[in-house]
């Protein structure tokens, strides 16, 4: 045993001499301003862009596939495949040229053909054959001619379905209605092209490996090893070359990534990583670590508490009780202004909650009309620039609903909050709110009831069925119209069946609200007035306190060697995941550094979109 | 004997076929949603069930059974559907398992050596220093969750050593530490039974008797003692072997390795059936393989017992 | 060398433990812990473990404090506190441990006894154990959580549904090494009924081995709960328990100042391993007739 503790001692001594000298075993810590390592702990299950759904995953294929436009960091429509485009009198033709030269390599680089209209052709052909089970044929064939027909096999010439090449370098789309946004939806993988003879020899392994995709975008990967490694190449053939800056990027799969990237990166073993709620604290205190983070930017996807009026939960949590309080306005303002979301936000973001802190339902900067944000339109003014948590207004309205709702409901009423036991963030949410709320209102007021729910099957178990109370839902944004985000709110949705509510009967057998966003629906040429009347009808939404709007997506803090400012800027579509235009800082952005890019960054866009007007 | 054999080879044939069966029954209980992924909340209703009728989730269980059944006689494992849909099972399995069997065989060979040998050391020590201490290192590595050892090891030693933090293939420095971490604790259980073999040993009487006529107390131990303890030892190590295949989750998960551990609850999460059937199916081969080995093992080792009931029946 | 002349085999077990005066004092550790954690709710000036405790100047709640005169043990990320919750979680995991360990190790005893010794059978008990050891445990969890809901008892259930498979296998391999003697096969041949062999000749050899599969299955169940919470099927986090305190704690292992979240449901884990590993252990020993003289 002493021998063996001897030797282990000795061999370690000598192997560390080793390493410390000889520097043998190199492994790469020295830092290049052309190679960008990153860990991830989420892996892709395909590349097969024409058919997933899952933002993770078409992130990182928009690097291999470029679409017909794209955003710029100003979130500006750029060309990109194509040159320029038309459109006909009536909004329904749309004819892109396309650039000429543009090629399709594959993962090792190697010339394959060029790109060609058929090739965008015979990728919605790909998406409409329903047999290729696309999850996203359902945003083709909700605006292209005769598409569902083609998708639900009703039509069987693909001829007839509203996608032509005129010639090699013509495409032309033809569309069911008028869509004022459809260029933004171009940016989606599914518009995306793919080359009909290399599908036909792939066949079935289209997407399943990184041999079996062509690549024409700004990068290609030659490796990819499923939960070890990725690495990402310059592609040489790209048209746009010389605003892709990175030549190489390594990614590495790590299931405990946010344990172990943090340490990884101030090892110089990486030169990005998201610094989590958990360790942002010792970051920020310590001298040395606060300079290398800077916060992250938010995204587009919109979080709010709703109010169920389709109570449909077991009988212990009294459904009947429920359905009665909710449909009293009083008692919905109660909590609502009795929420603290900034404690709630606290679990995410315990510096500056007011960062992701949302007042409407749309997001801030979504949209504008001129220089007047959509949040900040006349119907909107008060709830963006006011937080709705307000106890003294929250005890006044809990006398209200009290006093009426005496006799009929009994009290404590029970709020039935269900979360998914997936979400370590949700959870701890659920209980800040929890005792936020009780203790706001009182526990004879209210009991709120938080009940964990397994993630499997949680969409159709939980919200899609009416089994809650109260309940943190959200929703990100489609296209580039106020309509996207009222998605949850429409009578076919299952989200919180406003619809139910009781004493909001508006005209032709709709509720109020249907018909304020009828109205704005059917306004499709004057914009300004179209976002007003999108604006009224969710400050409706609000006023009358069937949601509760509470956060935007994204946030958080990284120690990162990437300006975030350079990154393509759109609320959708694909493109915001590439590395095409990221140039590589020598050291870490930090904080101040973040806001004034921030600032610059909003004064250069501002100016941009002046010019566009002149 | 081969009577016997035969019907323990249809037994577990048979069990083989109830095992499948039940979990594919099992995974049909799953819901649709799991299916279907992350973009559940963006597809519409015919979406939903175009993508569910293709792969084959609205035929009657009976059928889909039957398909099932006919493929795996042809030996057909089937194709991925959610975990890299497209991709055939059996080359994801290919993929992994000779991960999982490197690292893990190399860390049995490292257990195996140094468990017998610290259990050896520890028997004839006993009640000494060394004994304590070995002691004191079995009870660390049961005591402390390997879920938190194994990322102090891998946080701290390869700060000293000034290692690479994961695993890369083509790095064999990066090799030592998840091997090294993943023997602590079979070393630690293999050193607690030889330790064991070994003192009953000590205790009998042929040692008495062999001291007693003079015999020196190392070739006591060295000839006799030792390999009688030892045999047991070999017992499992076939089992041992044949389930490194299935990885560590915890090791494999630290150190970026693209192994099997984890694999099997992977898949169900993500209510892939035909890779969960494959995994069941293999490793349910080796479980049934690995206890017929025990229990012939135990018919050599002791003339005594007799298994089945057509035999030594009294 | 006996002691008395009279032999009782209880008395002399209970003479040979006392003298490990190691394994006494862990004993008394498990006692102690035990009374603890019974009574501690009740102390003058505790805490609730899954009440959220604000500052009163801010509104807000009191984020990772560290361990104070207020907080003994310190506060978690949403502002718990963790002394309350690390005795709650403590109470949680040993009442599983126990549940699961008296469930698993009598259903184990008896279904292996009538393995091993009933010949008849075991053919078919055989084919049961392969069945039921080799379906994934997690496609029945995540069934379980799903069709019912996540929580205390969805997990005791699942570990209790195959918890006792290797027992009965160890059981089994005994039997079979013992019913084969020429003295079992002698009160065969005299006509002893099956039951009585079972329980005089054979159950007293197992006592030694079974209370070392007790006493290693308690701190093996909790351990398996911390698995199943590393995997994400574990308790939910509203329900305190060692495994989820612990993987919680996962987070803070490099943030030096919070990295108490993880030491101390790790320390309270590793002394309940510790006490009931040397406990059964030197109860083992003690109850192996041999070490008697």
């Amino acid at each position: 045993m002493k021998r063996f503790l001897i030797l282990f001692i000795g061999v370690a001594v000598v192997l560390r001499a080793f390493i410390l000298s000889g520097n043998i075993f190199s492994y790469h810590t020295s830092i290049s301003d052309r190679e960008f390592r990153l860990v991830y702990s989420g892996e892709i299950t395909t590349l097969n862009y024409l058919t997933t759904a899952t933002a993770n995953e078409f992130s990182l294929l928009a690097n291999f596939v470029d679409p017909l436009v794209e955003y710029d960091r100003f979130g500006k429509i750029q060309p990109a495949l194509a040159e320029e485009w038309t459109v006909s009198e009536d909004g329904l033709i749309w004819t892109f040229k396309l650039r000429q030269g543009v090629k399709w390599v594959n993962h090792e680089g190697k010339v394959y053909s060029p790109v060609t209209a058929q090739d965008f052709v015979d990728g919605l052909k790909y998406v409409l054959t329903s047999d290729n089970n696309s999850k996203t044929a359902n945003i083709v064939y909700s605006m292209i001619k005769n598409a569902k027909e083609y998708y639900e096999k009703e039509i069987r010439d693909f001829n007839q379905v509203g996608v032509k090449a005129l010639d090699k370098y013509t495409l032309q789309y033809t569309l069911i209605k008028p869509i004022p946004y459809f260029l933004s939806t171009l940016t989606y993988t599914c518009f995306f092209p793919v080359n009909g003879q290399f599908l036909k020899d792939v066949g079935d392994k289209f997407g399943t490996d990184n041999r079996y995709i062509l690549y024409n975008g700004p990068y290609i990967m030659p490796t990819y090893e499923a939960h070890h490694r990725r690495i990402l190449e310059k592609n040489k053939y790209y048209w746009d070359k010389d605003k892709v800056h990175i030549d190489k990027i390594i990614m590495t799969y790590n299931k405990e990534a946010g344990v172990l990237a943090p340490e990884m990166f101030l090892r110089g073993e990486i030169d990005h990583v998201n610094i989590g709620p958990d360790l942002i604290h010792e970051w920020i205190k310590d001298e040395k670590k606060k300079d290398l983070i800077r916060p992250n930017r938010t995204n587009f996807f919109s979080y709010f508490y709703a109010f169920n009026f389709n109570p449909n939960f077991p009988e212990e949590y009294d459904p009947d009780n429920w359905e009665i309080a909710v449909n009293n306005k009083n008692f919905r303002k109660s909590i609502f202004h009795a929420l603290d979301r900034r404690s709630a936000l606290l679990t995410e973001e315990p510096y500056e909650p007011e960062s992701r802190l949302l007042n409407t339902i749309t997001p801030k900067g979504f949209l504008s009309i001129g220089e007047v944000d959509y949040t900040e339109l006349e119907a909107l003014k008060k709830f963006s620039r006011e937080d709705s948590f307000n106890v003294k207004l929250a005890l006044a309205y809990k006398e209200k609903a009290m006093e009426e709702l005496r006799g009929e409901v009994s009290f404590p009423v029970k709020v039935l909050m269900p979360y998914n036991t997936a979400s370590r963030q949700w959870a701890n949410r659920a209980q800040v709110i929890k005792y936020q709320l009780e203790r706001v209102l009182g526990r004879d007021y209210i009991d709120v009831i938080i009940e964990a729910k397994s993630p499997t099957g949680f969409f159709d178990k939980v919200r899609n069925s009416g089994n809650y109370g109260l309940m943190e839902l959200n929703w990100g944004a489609d296209f580039a119209d106020p309509e996207t985000y009222t998605h949850p709110f429409k009578r076919d949705s299952t989200f919180s069946w406003i619809y139910l509510a009781k004493a909001y009967e508006g005209e032709g057998g709709y509720t109020i609200y249907e018909n304020l966003l009828e109205k704005a629906i059917a306004e499709v040429t004057d914009v300004s007035k179209r976002y007003s009347l999108f604006a009224a009808a969710e400050a409706f939404l609000i006023e009358e306190a069937f949601v509760i709007p509470y956060a935007v997506g994204g946030g958080g803090y990284s120690a990162s060697r990437i300006n975030p400012f350079e990154i393509s800027y759109s609320p959708f579509g694909a493109t915001s995941g590439r590395y095409k235009g990221l140039k590589l800082l020598k050291r870490p952005m930090n904080i101040d550094q973040y806001k004034r890019e921030l600032y610059r960054w909003q004064m250069e866009r501002k100016g941009q979109f002046e010019r566009g007007r002149e | 004997m081969i009577k016997y054999l035969l019907s323990r080879i249809l037994q577990s044939i048979f069990t083989l076929f109830i095992v499948i069966t039940i979990v594919f029954v099992l995974m049909r209980f799953m819901p649709v949603e799991g299916y279907l992924g992350e973009g559940y909340d963006k597809l519409d209703q015919v979406q939903k069930e175009i993508i569910l009728e293709n792969l084959g989730l609205r035929d009657p269980i009976h059928i889909q059974l039957s398909k099932f059944y006919n493929r795996l006689i042809k030996g057909d494992l089937g194709v991925s559907i959610t975990y890299r849909p497209g991709v055939p099972v059996a080359d994801i399995l290919k993929g992994k398992i000779p991960y999982s069997l490197g690292i893990g065989m190399a860390s049995l060979a490292i257990s195996f050596v140094a468990g017998i040998k610290l259990g050896t050391v520890m028997a004839e020590d006993l009640g000494k220093m060394l004994n304590r201490l070995g002691n004191l290192y079995i009870i660390l590595v049961n005591a402390v969750p390997a879920a938190i050892y194994y990322i102090f090891l891998q946080f701290y030693l390869t700060d000293i050593f000034k290692l690479p933090m994961l695993f890369y293939v083509d790095k064999p420095i990066s090799w030592i530490l998840p091997i090294l971490s993943l023997s602590l604790g079979t070393t630690a259980s293999y050193a607690l039974w030889m330790k064991r073999y070994m003192a009953d040993e000590l205790n009998k009487d042929y040692v008495k008797l062999a001291i007693s006529k003079g015999m020196p107390m190392k070739d006591v131990i060295k000839k006799h003692v030792f390999l009688n303890a030892f045999v047991p030892m070999v017992q499992y190590l076939p089992a041992s072997i044949l389930f490194t295949i299935s990885g560590s989750i915890y090791i494999e998960s630290l150190y970026s390795i693209p192994g099997m551990g984890g694999l099997l609850v992977e898949a169900i999460q993500r209510q892939d059936t035909p890779l969960v059937e494959a995994i069941v199916l293999i490793y349910s081969f080796m479980g049934i393989v690995g206890m017929f080995f025990g229990d012939i093992f135990m018919v050599m080792l002791d003339p005594r017992i007799r298994l089945g009931k057509s035999e030594g029946r009294v | 060398m006996m002691k008395n002349l009279k032999y009782s085999y209880w008395t002399s077990t209970i003479e040979a433990f006392k003298k490990n005066k190691l394994a006494l004092f862990f004993l008394y550790t498990i006692i102690g812990l035990i009374a603890f954690i019974i009574i501690q709710p009740y102390l003058p000036n505790q805490k609730s473990p899954v009440a959220i405790y604000i500052d009163k100047a801010t509104g807000f709640q009191l984020i990772n404090r560290p361990p104070s005169k207020e907080f003994w043990f310190g506060t978690n990320s949403i502002g718990q506190d963790m002394w309350a919750r690390i005795w709650a979680g403590t109470r949680m995991s040993l009442l599983i441990g126990f549940t699961v360990a008296l469930w698993e190790n009598f259903i184990g005893l008896m279904v292996g006894l009538v393995w091993g010794y009933v010949r008849r059978l075991e053919g078919i008990i055989s084919t049961i154990y392969n069945v039921l050891n080799n379906i994934p445990k997690t496609i029945i969890l995540i069934l379980l959580a799903y069709t019912l809901k996540p929580g205390v008892l969805t997990i005791i259930f699942v570990m209790c549904i195959t918890g006792w498979l290797d027992t009965a296998r160890l059981v089994r391999n005994l039997v079979v090494i013992i019913r084969d003697r020429e003295y079992n096969i002698a009160s065969r041949i005299l006509g002893t009924p099956g039951y009585r062999i079972a329980y005089k000749n054979i159950l007293p050899y197992l006592v030694s081995t079974l209370v070392l599969k007790i006493s290693l299955s308690i701190p093996a169940a909790i351990g398996y709960e911390v698995f199943l919470t590393y995997i994400g099927l574990g308790l939910p986090v509203g329900i305190p328990s060692l495994g989820n305190l612990i993987n919680e704690g996962r987070g803070y292992i490099t943030v030096a100042s919070l990295r108490y979240q993880l030491m101390i449901p790790a320390i309270v884990l590793s002394i309940i391993t510790v006490s009931f590993y040397t406990v059964g252990n030197a109860f083992a020993d003690a109850s192996d007739p041999k070490n008697h003289f």
